[in-house]
C-alpha cells in the first residue's frame, strides 16, 4: 500500500481507468439479458423508508437469492413516466419486482405490464387479509400481492393548532390559514375532502360526482389557506411547525410521533381514505422463482410483523398482531394500537376510491394539477 | 468527364469537400440522435463520423501544405458542430414534432404527428400565469443580482488586494455543495420557527414586511418573495465573477485622471466604472436572467401552490401527466420567448461599441 505511484504510472493506470469506464456501458449491455442470473437475482424497486433494517439481508441469506433492493420509488406518476418509454416498447426495466400503489398497480395491469404471479410456489399466499382479497382490476388475486396497507387522514402539531383536531372541516379553518399542506396524491387528498362532504368515495366514477371538492379545495388555495402541496417530505413542515395541519398517511405519523409527540394522527369523523401499495412482477423479467421466493417470505407473519414493527403501517398479512405480542417490548404496544389493527368503528369510517376509467381519470388528474398551481 | 477526373476536380477544392463532408456528416448525426436511422444504417452513419474524423487526423499528417490550411477550420470545427448535432439539434427537432404530434389515448406513448397546433395554443392560453411569472420572477432575480452582486465584485477587485483571489473563492465555495442542499437549506432558515422569521418579530419588523407583501400572513417561507430570494441567492455567482472580470481590466488610472481632471468620485464612477463593466453586467444578467426563468426547484421548496413558475408546469406535464405533445410546445414557446428576449435586450445593452 506504501508504495507511491510515479507520474508515468499514474497516467497509465488511469488510462486503463479510464478505458474501463468507457467499455463499462458496452458490458453492461452484453450482460443486461442475464441480470437474473438463472433465475435467481431478485431486484425490489420500493418506496423510501418502507423496510426495516433486517428483512432484506435475512432473506438473501435464508433464500441464497441474490437480492437487490432500492429505495427509488417516491412517487406513482413520476416512476410511470420513467419506465413508460421501455415498458411501452416492449422492453425490459431492471427491476423485477415494483411497489405501485393500488390504482397504479391496476394501470399496469390493464397495460398488460403485470405478469401474473407464480401462485402454487406462494403457499404463504393464504395469510392475505379477506378484504384486500379481489381486487376489481384483479379478481382472481393473480396479478398483485398488497405490500402495506394504510389510511390517509389528518396529521397535525397540537403546538401550533392549540387543540385537538376532528373533522376534515378543520383543514379548512381560517384560524390555520397558509398552516395547512395537503398531498400532491390526488385520490388521499380528496378522498378526505370528499368525505368531509359526506360523499362516499367508493361510489364516485366520474368527475362531476366529485366538482364540489375540487371548488372547495380550490377556494382554499386561492385564499392562502393551504401552504403547499407535498410528496413524501411533508413531515418534516409538520415537525417543525411551518404545516399546523395536513393531510398525511398514518404510518409516517406514528414513526414521527416517537420523536416529536406533539405530532399527531387521526382518521377524522367524517371517514378516512384507505389504501395498499402492492408488489407487482413486471413483465421482461425472468426471475420468477425469486419473485415467488419473496413473497412467501414477506407473507410468513413472523417476517411480516418485523416490517411492521418497523414501518408502523398496516400490515396487510394475517397473524401479525399475534407475532408482534410475541416479539414483545415496544412492538408488542403496537399490536394494541388502532391505527395498526383498527377497531370495527374505525374500519366503518375507511373509505376506498373504486375505479375510475382512463378518461375520468385524466379529468381529475388535470383539474387537480390546476389546484396545486403546475 | 469521367469519375477519376470529377475525383480529381474535387479533390483541387479541398475546402468544399470539407465543408460538404462536415454538412453531411451533422446531418447524419441529427438523423442519428432523432432516431431516423437504427441499426445496421446507424452503425454506418457512425461509421462514417468516426472516418472522417480519422480522414482528417491523416490529411493533417500526410496532406500538402494547402490542402491543410484549407481542411484546418472544417477540422477544428467538426467536434463541435457533430456534439451538437447529436445533442442539441436531434432533441430539437424530436421537441418540434412532438410539439405538434396528438395523442389517441392518454397513455399512448407514441404521439402520432398531425400538425397539432392546438398545443401552441393551449401552451399560450393555460399556462399564461406561469410564463408571466417565470418572467416576473427572473427579472426582480436579475435586478437583485445586480444590486447584490455589483458592489461585492468591486470591493473584490479594487479594495481585495491580495486577498482577491480567497474573496473570489469565498463566492464561489458554497457552490460545491448541491444546489438541492442548498435550496432545502434556505427552506430551514427560512422556516416559521426558524431564525430569520424570530428575528423579524423580536425586531417588531413583521407588520411592515407584510405591508411590503415580502412577507405573509407572519411567514416567509412558501412566499413569492421566499422564491425570488432563493433564485437571487442561487445565481448570483454567476453575476459576480463576469462583472469581477470586467472590473478588474479597467486601469485604475483612468479614475485617477478623471479626479485630476476635477470629476467628482461619484461621476468618475458613473462616467468610467459604470460603462467598462457593462459587458460583465450584460453577460451575467443573461447568465442569471435564462435559467432563472426556467428554474423550478426553488418555487417548488420554497414557494407556495400560488408561485408555480414554468418549470414546475413543465415538468408536470411532461412527468405527471404525461402530455409530451404539451409539454413540449411549452418549452418551445419557453425558449422563443427567452430568444426574443435575449435580442431585445442585445440591441438596447449591446456591447460592441464598448468592448
Amino acid at each position: 500500500m506504501a508504495a507511491k505511484l510515479n507520474r508515468r504510472q499514474f497516467l497509465i493506470r488511469s488510462g486503463m481507468a479510464g478505458a474501463g469506464a468507457l467499455s463499462l456501458p458496452a458490458l453492461l449491455a452484453a450482460c443486461g439479458g442475464d441480470d437474473g442470473g438463472g433465475g435467481n437475482s431478485l431486484f425490489f424497486e420500493n418506496w423510501p423508508e418502507y423496510i426495516d433494517s433486517e428483512t432484506v439481508a435475512l432473506f438473501a441469506k435464508a433464500s441464497g437469492v441474490k437480492f437487490k433492493y432500492t429505495d427509488a420509488y417516491n412517487d406513482n406518476n413520476e416512476y410511470f413516466a420513467k419506465v413508460q418509454p421501455l415498458l411501452a416498447k416492449g422492453e425490459k426495466i431492471k427491476a423485477d419486482v415494483i411497489a405501485p400503489t393500488f390504482w397504479m398497480a391496476s394501470r399496469f395491469v390493464q397495460l398488460g405490464w403485470a405478469q401474473k404471479l407464480p401462485v402454487n410456489k406462494i403457499p404463504n399466499m393464504a395469510n392475505l387479509r379477506d378484504d384486500l382479497k379481489g381486487q376489481p382490476w384483479d379478481k382472481d388475486q393473480e396479478y398483485n400481492l398488497p405490500w402495506q396497507t394504510g389510511v390517509a387522514g389528518i396529521a397535525y402539531n397540537v403546538k401550533e393548532t392549540g387543540r385537538e383536531l376532528g373533522s376534515v372541516e378543520d383543514l379548512f379553518d381560517p384560524a390555520f390559514k397558509g398552516k395547512i399542506g395537503m398531498l400532491t396524491e390526488m385520490r388521499d387528498t380528496m378522498g378526505l375532502v370528499l368525505m368531509g362532504l359526506g360523499k362516499n368515495i367508493s361510489q364516485i366514477s366520474t368527475f362531476d360526482d366529485a366538482v364540489e371538492a375540487f371548488d372547495k379545495v380550490e377556494k382554499a388555495k386561492n385564499d392562502g389557506q393551504i401552504r403547499a402541496f407535498t410528496g413524501n417530505e411533508y413531515l418534516k413542515p409538520l415537525s417543525a411547525g411551518d404545516f399546523a395541519a395536513c393531510v398525511g398517511w398514518s404510518g409516517d405519523v406514528l414513526q414521527l410521533g416517537k420523536d416529536n409527540p406533539n405530532v399527531k394522527f387521526i382518521i377524522p369523523e367524517e371517514g378516512g381514505t384507505s389504501w395498499f401499495d402492492t408488489m407487482i412482477w413486471v413483465t421482461g423479467s425472468e426471475n420468477g422463482d425469486a419473485v415467488a421466493k419473496w413473497m412467501d417470505y414477506c407473507y410468513d407473519p413472523v417476517n411480516a410483523a418485523r416490517i411492521t414493527a418497523s414501518v408502523q403501517y398496516m400490515s396487510p398479512v394475517k397473524g401479525v398482531q399475534e407475532e408482534l405480542v410475541k416479539l414483545g417490548g415496544e412492538a408488542a404496544a403496537l399490536a394494541d394500537n388502532p391505527l395498526l389493527f383498527p377497531d370495527e368503528a374505525t374500519v366503518a369510517r375507511l373509505q376506498s376510491w373504486g375505479a375510475l376509467s382512463e378518461e375520468e381519470e385524466a379529468k381529475f388528474d388535470e383539474a387537480f394539477a390546476a389546484i396545486t398551481g403546475a | 468527364m469521367n469519375a477519376t477526373a470529377r475525383l480529381a476536380t474535387v479533390a483541387s477544392r479541398p475546402e468544399r469537400v470539407g465543408l460538404g463532408v462536415m454538412l453531411a456528416l451533422s446531418i447524419g448525426a441529427i438523423a442519428l440522435g432523432a432516431g431516423w436511422v437504427e441499426g445496421p444504417s446507424a452503425a454506418v452513419v457512425a461509421g462514417a463520423m468516426l472516418a472522417s474524423v480519422v480522414g482528417l487526423v491523416l490529411v493533417a499528417f500526410v496532406g500538402g501544405l494547402e490542402t491543410r490550411r484549407a481542411l484546418a477550420p472544417y477540422g477544428l470545427l467538426k467536434p463541435g458542430i457533430l456534439w451538437l448535432s447529436l445533442f442539441f439539434l436531434a432533441p430539437l427537432w424530436s421537441m418540434v414534432v412532438m410539439s405538434l404530434s396528438s395523442k389517441e389515448s392518454r397513455f399512448d406513448f407514441f404521439p402520432s404527428f398531425t400538425w397539432e397546433w392546438g398545443n401552441y395554443r393551449t401552451a399560450l392560453t393555460d399556462f399564461r400565469p406561469q410564463f408571466l411569472r417565470s418572467f416576473g420572477y427572473a427579472a426582480v432575480a436579475t435586478v437583485l443580482t445586480i444590486l447584490v452582486g455589483f458592489p461585492l465584485a468591486y470591493v473584490i477587485a479594487f479594495r481585495g488586494g491580495k486577498y482577491r483571489n480567497v474573496l473570489l473563492g469565498l463566492v464561489v465555495v458554497p457552490f460545491f455543495t448541491s444546489y438541492l442542499i442548498r435550496t432545502l437549506a434556505w427552506g430551514n432558515i427560512l422556516a416559521d420557527e426558524g431564525p430569520v422569521v424570530s428575528f423579524i418579530d423580536s425586531l417588531g419588523l413583521t407588520g411592515v414586511l407584510e405591508s411590503l407583501n415580502i412577507m405573509d400572513n407572519g411567514k416567509l417561507l412558501n412566499t413569492p418573495a421566499a422564491v425570488i430570494g432563493g433564485l437571487t441567492y442561487n445565481f448570483l455567482p454567476f453575476m459576480v465573477l463576469p462583472i469581477y472580470v470586467s472590473l478588474e481590466k479597467i486601469d485604475p488610472r483612468l479614475v485617477d485622471a478623471a479626479m485630476d481632471l476635477y470629476s467628482s468620485a461619484s461621476a468618475a464612477f458613473r462616467k468610467i466604472v459604470v460603462p467598462l463593466a457593462l459587458p460583465g453586467i450584460f453577460a451575467g444578467s443573461l447568465l442569471v436572467f435564462i435559467p432563472a426563468a426556467g428554474d423550478f426547484v426553488n418555487a417548488q421548496f420554497l414557494g407556495n401552490p400560488q408561485t408555480t413558475m414554468i418549470g414546475n408546469s413543465i415538468q408536470d406535464q411532461f412527468l405527471r401527466q404525461l402530455n409530451y405533445p404539451v409539454a413540449s410546445a411549452m418549452s418551445f414557446v419557453l425558449m422563443f420567448i427567452i430568444t426574443i428576449a435575449v435580442l431585445v435586450y442585445t440591441k438596447f445593452m449591446g456591447t460592441e461599441d464598448l468592448a
